[in-house]
């Protein structure tokens, strides 16, 4: 799978070592626009505060500031579970991806949970979308980052059955390394959108 | 020189009784651009739907919209209404060229084939109903003006999953491709996937009529439209040098029957 493009040559003391871009190519153009696009959507929900202070600031106060933290910290231990199941494929250390990627998979499941309990939490006090500006981009925001989390809770189970079947090893990686790419990425949005709508007062 | 013979029998076998037409192929390629071209200059800034006119808008405002605008409506929808075709014609250059990674007759090719010529059908009779509605605009009451606009919007967006499907053949059949340097740059393959994701959310347009994803909105419109836009050139620069190489390929190993 991997390309020879995303082969990188570096000279080191020790002499000509091959250093790569993780996964492949492709997947990297994938995150870049995906980047873009959430980068276009922060913009878009700064201009529309900026039109309505009061109502985004009044809003934002609404928010489980408690849940959006819980949910940061989730985010931050699976990136970190999914980084040691790479480091153990590159020691060689195929034993132990299974467990680390399965505590990417329950993280993804927790991060799941606490964002229904979210929404719950507004839909009971009759906060819906359509309520309005600033619930609507919440809604929108959060919403779309929910579903990279499904998709890539998804890929990480994948991952999780393979390796328990020994599919992966150090030479074997290139899979794994594109779908723990994603995910670092899905925890960068959410490092970002966390900030953004919860904690940046709309002055 | 048994090999050489071997060789030279085989592609004599492989060799079809039709000539491959290079060139037809080529400029059905080149449709695809023209298509996008039309769209963008007439649809698109001719018809004022960069950006479009607000689904919150009153019946009133939308017939004085249809009104104001009828001349440069008339002339850019009916000839968009024309130029659509060529979406099709380029989805059958685009299908030959996975034919070559595929096999001939692949069920993908088949699928991408018939996902871009039915992609067609759904923007022609959207272009008609908004035509239809500038046309007759002075004999039509306000609500039914809004309709014909809303169901023109409803058919051109819901419609996206023909086109996600053909998006979805292409990039996979491109996956797969074993040459060394692929018929398909990866960036296109990728950028596939992100036109295909980024048409779900347009499934909200019913729903909605302010907002990121009412269908003016920056993730209906302004994402979901520009990443097709960006895919569509960029997808065609490659199958336009496909048909050379291919045709390099054919030659190279003496399957060109002229």
């Amino acid at each position: 799978m991997s390309t020879i493009s995303n082969v990188e040559v570096v000279n080191t003391d020790q002499g000509v070592t091959p250093r790569r871009l993780p996964g492949v190519d492709g997947v990297w153009v994938a995150i870049g626009a995906d980047s873009v696009i959430f980068a276009i959507l922060f913009g878009s929900f700064m201009q529309a505060r900026l039109h309505n202070p009061a109502v985004f600031e009044a809003s934002r106060h609404t928010l489980n500031m408690n849940l959006g933290g819980v949910d940061t910290l989730i985010l931050l231990t699976s990136s970190w579970s999914v980084a040691l199941a790479i480091q153990a494929l590159k020691r060689g250390l195929v034993d132990r991806v299974p467990r680390y990627l399965l505590g990417g998979v329950l993280t993804g499941l927790m991060f799941m949970m606490s964002k229904s309990v979210e929404y719950f939490e507004k839909f009971a006090q009759g906060i819906r979308p359509a309520t309005n500006d600033f619930y609507m981009w919440y809604f929108t925001l959060t919403g779309i980052h929910l579903l990279h989390v499904v998709f890539g809770t998804s890929l990480l189970t994948y991952l999780w059955v393979r390796a328990r079947r020994r599919a992966y090893s150090c030479s074997r990686r290139v899979v794994p390394e594109c779908v723990a790419s994603y995910w670092h990425l899905v925890d960068l949005l959410w490092i970002v959108i966390f900030p953004l709508l919860y904690l940046q007062r709309a002055v | 020189m048994a090999i050489h013979a071997e060789s030279a029998t085989s592609a004599a076998s492989d060799l079809s009784p039709y000539r491959t037409d290079y060139t037809s192929w080529k400029i059905l390629a080149w449709t695809g651009p023209v298509f996008l071209f039309a769209v963008f200059v007439l649809w698109g800034f001719v018809a004022h739907n960069m950006p479009p006119f607000p689904p919150s808008a009153t019946p009133e405002q939308v017939k004085a919209h249809f009104h104001d605008f009828r001349l440069p409506l008339l002339i850019a929808l009916s000839i968009c209404v024309t130029m659509t075709a060529f979406y099709m014609s380029f989805s059958v250059a685009v299908a030959r060229v996975m034919e070559r990674v595929e096999g001939p007759g692949g069920l993908l090719s088949k699928l991408e084939m018939m996902g871009g010529t039915i992609t067609c059908a759904p923007v022609m009779v959207t272009l008609a109903i908004w035509l239809t509605a500038a046309h007759e605009v002075d004999n039509l009451a306000p609500g039914v003006v809004h309709m014909l606009y809303w169901m023109g919007w409803l058919l051109f967006d819901l419609a996206y999953f023909v086109t996600s499907l053909q998006i979805a053949a292409i990039s996979i059949v491109f996956m797969r491709d074993k040459r060394e340097k692929k018929l398909v740059g990866q960036f296109v393959i990728w950028w596939g996937w992100v036109t295909f994701a980024s048409f779900f959310a347009v499934s909200a347009i019913p729903f909605v009529t302010t907002g990121p994803l009412c269908f003016n909105g920056v993730i209906s419109f302004w994402i979901a439209f520009f990443t097709w836009f960006i895919w569509i050139p960029s997808l065609s620069y490659y199958i336009i040098k496909a048909v050379d190489r291919i045709k390099a390929e054919d030659e190279a190993a003496g399957l060109v029957n002229n």
